[in-house]
């Protein structure tokens, strides 16, 4: 008898962390870099500090292909972009950089919503995992 | 007293107190509380003091000229800090103090998402700042013409009353001057060399400050201030300093 209750206690444990395992697989889709880009998050400091930019949002969130914007928009390298004369919001309201798609229709206009992507010199400390409150010590 | 005789003394507790006295008592304590509670929840005080008629100030009714103060569109800040690191540059703020700084806050957009909000703050230059009113030395004080709050640091003895006193918190020490340092709109470091602007307006990116004399009808302050349609608000309005660093998010 003791044997049976051994083996039915077993036997569930066995079941509910294959349960669990499964539920994992299928709610979290392995990041593949090959496939959907740098998973670290790319941060602009120029023309002004501090702006996000992450790939999985776009790739695997927003189902883009790398073709979408590499090489057109942006080059491959990584910095390329920062470096442009025209790296500004103004060439985005022209279509330029993220402009092309965040124009208001394919996805949020590039002069809505400023701190979706520019999350400062505060946002840009936490990311790295600095103190975002730095300069306010006194 | 010996405790002997204080033995023989009739006793001071509850039990020696008339119920009449105990009436007179309670009758003393909510006449004295209906008339506080009357001043205001009757509004048996004056409306117009209470302070209820909003931030922003009566056309006209500015008394300083010219009326210096400053419009944030905080929508549009990104926390780029040029403003922080200008101020820091034209009026030789130290590391471990600030004159304007950026804060920062997040709302819920329902879903697990937040949006950031940055709000960028600076002395509010009150129209009736607590900070004078504290000051044992009037080290700081109200500028009689254009209204801006400021500091004679030989004055300042660093008791740092006006820092406790602040609403905003717009003051530190400055170790290098062993006296109080603030914002003053660049008063001594370029209004009175003849610029027209401060530094943090010069160096933002996104137009996010504006700068000017309220009292002027054709000031972009005076316009964005009195705009029609338009959200404006103050920092801790309750304190009634009445500030003169205005909000708006258009």
């Amino acid at each position: 008898m003791k044997k049976i209750l051994l083996l039915l206690v077993f036997g569930v444990f066995l079941l509910s962390s294959g349960m669990l395992l499964a539920d994992n697989e299928g709610m979290e889709e392995e990041y593949d870099e090959d496939i959907y880009g740098p998973e670290e998050p790319i941060v602009w400091v120029k023309p002004v500090e501090s702006v996000v930019f992450e790939h999985k949002v776009h790739t695997m969130g927003a189902e883009l292909d790398c073709e979408s914007c590499h090489d057109d928009l942006f080059a491959m390298e990584a910095g390329a972009a920062e470096e442009n004369e025209d790296f500004t919001m103004a060439t985005l309201y022209e279509g330029g950089y993220c402009g092309a798609c965040h124009d208001g229709s394919s996805a949020f206009a590039s002069n809505t919503r400023c701190t979706t992507c520019h999350i400062g010199v505060r946002g840009h400390m936490r990311l790295i995992g600095g103190d975002g409150d730095e300069g306010d010590k006194h | 007293m010996k405790i002997d005789d204080l033995e023989q003394m009739d006793s001071e507790d509850l039990r020696g107190l008339t119920s009449n006295e105990r009436r007179k008592f309670l009758k003393m304590g909510l006449a004295v509380t209906g008339l506080y509670l009357g001043g205001t929840v009757l509004s048996l005080t004056s409306v117009k003091n209470a302070g209820a008629a909003g931030v922003v100030p009566e056309d006209g009714q500015y008394p300083y000229s010219p009326h210096y103060s400053m419009v944030i569109r905080e929508r549009l800040c990104i926390d780029c800090e040029r403003c922080k690191n200008a101020c820091v540059k034209t009026n030789h703020v130290p590391a471990y103090g600030f004159r304007t700084t950026i804060l920062e806050k997040r709302r819920s957009l329902g879903g697990g998402k937040h949006e950031t909000i940055f709000m960028p703050v600076l002395c509010n230059h009150c129209n009736r700042p607590p900070c004078v009113r504290v000051c044992p030395t009037t080290a700081t004080y109200k500028d009689e013409k254009t209204g801006i709050v400021v500091m004679n640091p030989p004055r300042c003895i660093g008791c740092k009353t006006c820092m406790t006193a602040c609403p905003y918190n717009a003051r530190y020490f400055k170790e290098e001057t062993r006296a109080v340092d603030k914002c003053d709109f660049c008063f001594n470091s370029r209004l009175s060399k003849g610029e027209s602007t401060t530094a943090c307006v010069e160096a933002c990116p996104a137009d996010v400050r504006v700068f000017g004399d309220l009292a002027d009808n054709k000031s972009r302050v005076y316009q964005l201030v009195h705009a029609p349609e338009t959200m404006v608000w103050v920092l801790r309005p309750e304190t009634g300093a009445v500030p003169n660093v205005f909000y708006i998010n258009s």
